[in-house]
């Protein structure tokens, strides 16, 4: 209940388990659930008043304060990590918090329309969408989680934008090819071609070598590969970005680890296309109802289901070390109690330093996120899609892809007239992670007025400006990608 | 010991009562079959898996629920005082529909009685909700229970919507999803 705090809650019983998951995180609540399953002990704990950690769907107040909270440094007792000798059986590595998100700018162009904000279900980490082929929806049926959730198709295909204002549908299989109406005859050609060469590479037995793809060519860079078959740029685009994907832009690279490479092109085609039409519904796509925070919210319970403890609005103030072996023992509560564990794993958003164990390495990227609610859909015709803006295709100094999903108020993540697009994109720098998320807005604000235009086009061309805002409210924000690699071995990162 | 949420419910399901039940784990659902003169009434019922012992039960829980039932222990006044706090964290779910009860449970330690019937009946009236006091034990009202909250059902519920989308993969699920609260 929101009026409780940790130091109103029973003491956690028992005090000893196999795993302590700290942070109810999609990563974190699915490793509860299967420490549950197979019979291990655990505990659950999240500081935040809500499930889903930086995976949560949140209301619109909610959602604003939570960014606003997580852009600086939790308030504690002490600026920097430390450590000290507590009694005489642990040592203690007090944690800090990393700043996860920055750059937030909250604009409400209007306030009445949104009303109390309680009808929105807005991901953090928009946009997420499920393939129905891949392992996460495995994962979902497997686990019996399926049972607590409901979902629905992303009913449009996918589009691939261009800054013309443009959206083209993706030809996505044979069908799509046959009834796509911006391809020459001559580039549906050579898209069935390579779709037929996929596809024989797949079902080519061992040893019969003319059929496969070379291993040469499937370990090199799948934007040599679809030159090499002399694919037009258009389609080139196509496949590499919105089917298969890819992250960064392929013809302009300076990272060997940004390449992708064919055999993973291939194998992210063949997810999609699998993906198409599973499940007897349109699209590649699906989306929970009530937005992605339920996935983490359906694990947690299939854990407490098998016995895992759940404690919200308890923050964790430090690990507990072994004195004598150097072993990792337990953690201490803001609750002041101490639970001790075998293994631990520990929310990204956590530091610590520890005379033992040499300071986790962290790689950071950016990816800056855009929301944005609107009146109108972006396509007069689907309420549900996505959207992928190769790179360079908004701005020369776009890098990486652009990748939009528009989800409406069937899915009860926002009331039913209205809709919210998530938008977001790989970034190095936070300011030109900004630059281009205002790039991104206008380019998806010229899709709302051409519709606009078109609804009025008999008359007024100009006077738009006495209507109503097409856009309600949008958010820019960046966050942190931490990738730690330590040698601590007994303790992870979710 | 709890209040006997679980103890409710394989009453009504299984006909079977088990003395020292331990605290949940393992069930996630029951589902019963009620026939009324009006209607039919499938409850799938939502137990809270120990996720309310430290008050870290999920939205997921609330949405689309059609009833809610909180059980507190007529033997122990903390879990009256508990399961009041309860109620009101359910009236700010907005969920206008929910039909809700609340259950005075184990009627059959009356020499152990901490909260008079009065009392519960008087909260439960303040907050238009069914009032009944149970045992599991004995059987006393728990099939009364589940026939009040499905003839309330028949009347404030519209019938189930017809869902479109993928639901679960296979079935359509029953809109009548229904959960166990506690003190």
């Amino acid at each position: 209940m929101a009026e409780d705090d940790a130091s109103s809650y029973p003491p956690i019983e028992p005090s000893t388990f196999d795993l302590i998951v700290i942070g109810t995180g999609l990563s974190g609540s699915i490793l509860a659930a299967a420490a549950s399953a197979v019979g291990k002990s655990a505990l659950h704990i999240d500081p935040n008043p809500f499930y889903g950690s930086h995976y949560a769907s949140l209301t619109l107040h909610e959602f604003t304060s939570f960014l606003t909270a997580h852009s600086a440094p939790l308030p504690h007792p002490n600026t920097q990590p430390q450590f000290q000798i507590e009694n005489n059986d642990y040592i203690v590595a007090e944690l800090t918090t990393h700043t996860l998100y920055s750059d937030i700018e909250v604009t409400v162009h209007d306030p009445e329309a949104l009303g109390n904000g309680k009808k929105f279900n807005l991901d953090l980490a928009g946009p997420r969408v499920l393939y129905r082929a891949d392992s996460a929806t495995e994962l979902v049926v497997k686990s019996g989680i399926e049972q607590y959730m409901e979902f629905r198709a992303v009913d449009g295909t996918m589009y691939v934008g261009s800054s013309e204002g443009r959206l083209d549908a993706v030809p996505d299989s044979r069908e799509a090819v046959f009834k796509d109406r911006t391809m020459s005859l001559k580039e549906k050609n050579q898209l069935t071609r390579f779709f037929k060469l996929v596809q024989s590479h797949l079902d080519a037995t061992e040893g019969d070598e003319t059929a496969r793809i070379s291993p040469e060519d499937l370990d090199g860079p799948f934007a040599d590969f679809l030159n090499k078959m002399r694919l037009p740029e258009k389609i080139k685009s196509i496949i590499l970005y919105a089917i298969s994907m890819a992250d960064y832009d392929q013809d302009n690279l300076h990272d060997d680890n940004y390449v992708l490479k064919t055999k993973d092109g291939i194998d992210r085609l063949v997810i999609y296309q699998k993906s198409v039409g599973r499940f007897n519904a349109p699209g590649a796509f699906l989306y929970p109802q009530y937005g992605q925070g339920e996935l983490p919210q359906a694990f947690c319970r299939r854990a407490a289901v098998k016995g895992c403890i759940y404690v919200l609005r308890m923050p964790v103030l430090a690990l507990l070390m072994d004195k004598t072996n150097e072993q990792y023992k337990g953690v201490r509560l803001a609750s002041g109690q101490m639970v001790f564990s075998s293994q631990i794993v520990l929310d990204p958003c956590y530091n610590f330093t520890s005379p033992i164990y040499s300071r986790p390495r962290i790689r950071r990227e950016k990816v800056a996120r855009g929301i944005c609610i609107i009146r109108k859909s972006l396509k007069p015709d689907s309420s549900t899609f996505v959207v992928v803006y190769p790179p360079r295709s908004l701005h020369p100094e776009q890098m990486t892809s652009v990748r939009v999903l528009q989800v409406a108020g069937n899915l009860n993540v926002c009331p039913s007239n209205m809709y919210v697009v998530y938008f977001a994109f790989l970034c190095f720098d936070a300011d030109q992670g900004k630059r281009l998320l205002h790039t991104t807005m206008s380019a998806l604000s010229s899709l709302l007025a051409d519709e606009n235009s078109e609804d009025s086009s008999s008359s007024l061309p100009e006077k738009t400006g006495t209507s109503e805002p097409s856009i309600l409210w949008n958010a820019f924000y960046i966050q942190e990608l931490i990738k730690v690699s330590t040698r601590v071995s007994p303790i992870y990162f979710s | 010991m709890g209040t006997g949420k679980t103890s409710i419910v394989l009453r009504l399901v299984k006909g079977q009562f088990y003395t020292n039940l331990e605290s949940t784990i393992g069930a996630a659902f029951f589902t019963q079959i009620l026939s009324l003169s009006e209607a039919t009434v499938k409850f799938d019922i939502w137990d809270t898996a120990g996720q309310e012992r430290y008050h870290s039960l999920a939205p997921m829980y609330y949405r689309g629920a059609a009833a809610a039932v909180v059980v507190y222990d007529i033997s122990n006044k903390d879990t009256f005082t508990r399961a009041q706090k309860w109620v009101q964290e359910l009236e700010k779910q907005e969920n206008l529909n929910l039909v809700m009860a609340l259950v005075g449970n184990k009627s059959d330690l009356e020499s152990h009685r901490e909260v008079a019937a009065e009392e519960g009946d008087q909260f439960a009236q303040q907050h238009g909700m069914i009032f009944v006091e149970t045992s599991a034990k004995t059987t006393l009202n728990i099939n009364d229970l589940f026939y009040q909250i499905a003839k309330r059902l028949a009347t404030v519920s519209p019938p189930p919507r017809s869902s479109s989308g993928i639901s679960n993969f296979q079935d359509n699920k029953s809109q009548r999803k229904f959960l166990c609260c506690s003190g």
